[in-house]
């Protein structure tokens, strides 16, 4: 009696497999769903993401449909499981919520889809998964950029670190110790904020009494603004370099130009101070879309899409197919240049905005191209 | 003179919150039930003032003060409609059940915010105008002071209101006893929608207040409900003295021991104070010892 349930469990993974490496069938349209967290705390970042999958798939042949994941695992996974039900999935855009992401790549694995994602969490690439792909320069790579930024071209040699104290936050204080500490400026200061946490007074205030020369900020968007107003506010005297948060128009217009002078933050594009006319034509399009400023998740997202589609452009019908174009072709995309290290991680250069004090829009003032060494 | 604005800083926060503590504890005396979408009617609040500072005219001089009448309007409305929507088609079910219907508002406010302002955080005008002045050596916030007087102001209007006017003791007798109440004649339902509009235009108060400050998300509503509940805990279940005393604690905690040691100690202190609270003083610092009537 034992083996019955044995033979359906075979009966299953075999046709699992079968799907995914089946072609779709000819009736079915080819399916991209786009599952990203637009309610809850990381809606902002979610609301990028999705903007920029649906511009990218707008006017394509592909079929599309928006889920949203929230900010639990479990909707995540009930929404990838009803997404993958449909026929002609080749794709998916995955949430861009580390804890959600991994809780999907085992998913994916056993359904065989990639996963295109601008999450940030270090680990996702690191499970050994061929189904990730991430559009958006890890911490590895924008960490580097905002340590060597204030380290030589701005001279710190005594940095602060505050940072926030969620899986993101910790990630990206681990990767700005190493990089500072290679590069000889070991933080004088560190402290991490929960998310709750209003007042930003005491941290600044010990900041300033820890003798540091810069500030590093690694936080999001609404403690990244509240930390610049209080610095200003308290008169802290040195360069302040946060972390992607701030290149977010949306975090700026929290702040008065003039509270915003001098600020720097690292991010892997910023979309509004780009002057190349692909780049404009998609700002523009993307303000006439959704009313809005683009960030670099929604071009991260974007261009991680486009190749999706550039690779269904290139003949690939099925979810193998999408995943060997993926692994190994090279994309030229309107932020960067992208191309797989082996691990999914696709992004590799990062850029230093600052921003003059007159208006909201930064300069892009160093740009650091092919960190890793991939391309 | 750090001290005195760090001082001043944790006196604002706890003025803020005990707008929300008191007005959680308001509902909670009016339907002895938690009113778990308390935090997204700070949140409310917060987004009232930002929609409402659309119509004010450029350079105005105290434009929060201005919006404030408006938002405690639209936030007791707001408080109605909770209180006839999710409490009393239920009220003679077990407490758990209200827990379920507030909460559900809850995500339907919060959700609700998200689709029509975005997710953004977004910022409300200062009470009376940026920046601060010297004193002593000291600066000194003036939206912090603006804060504590605002909070003094409305919580001064509040006492009045139950302690020397026919609803305030209409509300009380309500409160301790609801069939005595009814037995005397007082309309009890009429009360406890008095109470969610009272404490949700408290609630949004102290959205408005917090929301210039420390900017307002949709997604903000969960810290601000355990802010209260915590203040509750300390101060005691139904004490509004209480609720007031646990919210400038929780203050102090968030900035000057986070001033002497770091956040994260601070955040653990605060718990820490929370178990010793519970475990010496189980009915809170200023909550009575309850007994069971013979």
């Amino acid at each position: 009696m034992r083996s019955f349930p044995f033979f359906g469990a075979v009966v299953i993974v075999a046709a699992t497999a079968w799907s995914a490496v089946m072609p779709t069938r000819a009736e079915d349209p080819l399916r991209i769903p786009v599952l990203v967290p637009i309610t809850g705390f990381l809606s902002l970042e979610g609301t990028s993401q999705k903007n920029g999958a649906e511009l990218a798939l707008v006017g394509s042949k592909v079929a599309f449909s928006v889920e949203d994941t929230a900010t639990s695992p479990e909707i995540a996974i009930n929404a990838f499981e009803r997404a993958a039900d449909a026929g002609g999935v080749v794709a998916v855009v995955a949430p861009m919520l580390g804890t959600q992401m991994l809780a999907l790549v085992p998913l994916a694995d056993e359904f065989e889809l990639p996963l295109v994602t601008v999450s940030g969490t270090a680990k996702i690439t690191d499970l050994g998964s061929p189904n990730v792909f991430r559009f958006f320069p890890g911490d590895v790579v924008v960490k580097e950029a905002q340590a060597r930024y204030a380290v030589e071209e701005l001279g710190a040699k005594r940095p602060a670190i505050v940072y926030q104290t969620t899986a993101y936050g910790q990630s990206g204080r681990a990767e700005l110790q190493d990089n500072l500490l290679a590069l000889d400026a070991p933080p004088v200061f560190e402290e991490g904020l929960d998310v709750s946490v209003k007042d930003l007074l005491p941290v600044l205030t010990k900041v300033r009494d820890s003798g540091a020369d810069a500030l590093l900020l690694h936080l999001h968007s609404g403690p990244t603004a509240l930390a610049v107003r209080q610095a200003k506010a308290l008169g802290l005297d040195m360069p302040i370099i946060a972390g992607s948060a701030m290149h977010q128009p949306e975090t700026a217009a929290l702040l008065a130009p003039a509270e915003l002078g001098g600020v720097c933050a690292e991010t892997g594009s910023s979309p509004v101070s780009e002057t190349s006319e692909e780049v404009r034509t998609f700002v523009d399009a993307y303000r006439r879309a959704f009313d809005r400023e683009p960030d670099a998740f929604a071009l991260g997202q974007y261009d991680g899409t486009k190749m999706v589609l550039a690779a269904i452009a290139a003949g690939a019908r099925t979810p193998a197919d999408v995943r060997t174009y993926l692994q190994t072709a090279r994309h030229d995309g309107l932020a960067m240049t992208y191309m797989s290290d082996g691990t999914g991680n696709m992004a590799h250069s990062a850029v230093i905005i600052c921003y003059d004090g007159e208006d909201r829009v930064p300069d892009i003032v160093k740009r650091y191209g092919n960190l890793t060494g991939v391309l | 003179m750090l001290i005195a604005q760090l001082l001043l800083n944790a006196l604002a926060l706890g003025a803020a919150y005990a707008l929300v503590a008191i007005g959680f504890v308001l509902v909670l005396n009016a339907t002895t039930a938690v009113n778990f979408a308390h935090g997204e009617s700070v949140v409310a609040g917060g987004f009232a003032a930002v929609a409402l500072a659309l119509f004010l005219p450029d350079g105005i001089a105290l434009p929060g003060l201005i919006l404030l009448p408006g938002v405690l309007a639209l936030s007791a409305i707001l408080g109605l409609a909770i209180g006839a929507l999710a409490y009393l088609p239920i009220r003679d079910r077990p407490p758990v059940s209200v827990f379920v219907t507030t909460i559900a508002v809850g995500i339907i406010i919060a959700n609700g915010l998200n689709a029509t302002f975005g997710a953004a955080p977004r910022t409300a005008p200062p009470l009376v105008g940026t920046g601060g002045f010297e004193l002593a050596g000291a600066v000194l916030s003036r939206q912090s002071l603006a804060i504590i007087a605002t909070a003094v102001a409305l919580l001064g209007g509040l006492a009045f209101l139950l302690q020397r006017t026919q609803l305030g003791r209409r509300f009380r007798a309500c409160s301790q006893d609801p069939e005595m109440a009814r037995a005397l004649g007082i309309r009890v339902t009429r009360m406890t929608l008095a109470g969610f509009m009272i404490g949700t235009a408290l609630a949004g108060a102290a959205g408005l207040l917090l929301a210039h400050q420390f900017f307002v998300t949709p997604a903000d509503g969960a810290i601000l409900i355990l802010k209260a509940y915590i203040a509750v805990v300390i101060g005691g279940w139904g004490s509004l003295r209480g609720a007031a005393a646990g919210a400038l604690l929780i203050a102090l905690f968030e900035v000057g021991v986070a001033a002497l040691a770091s956040q994260p100690v601070a955040e653990g202190a605060l718990y820490v104070a929370v178990l010793l609270i519970l475990l010496f003083r189980p009915q809170g610092l200023f909550g009575e010892t309850q007994q069971v009537r013979a």
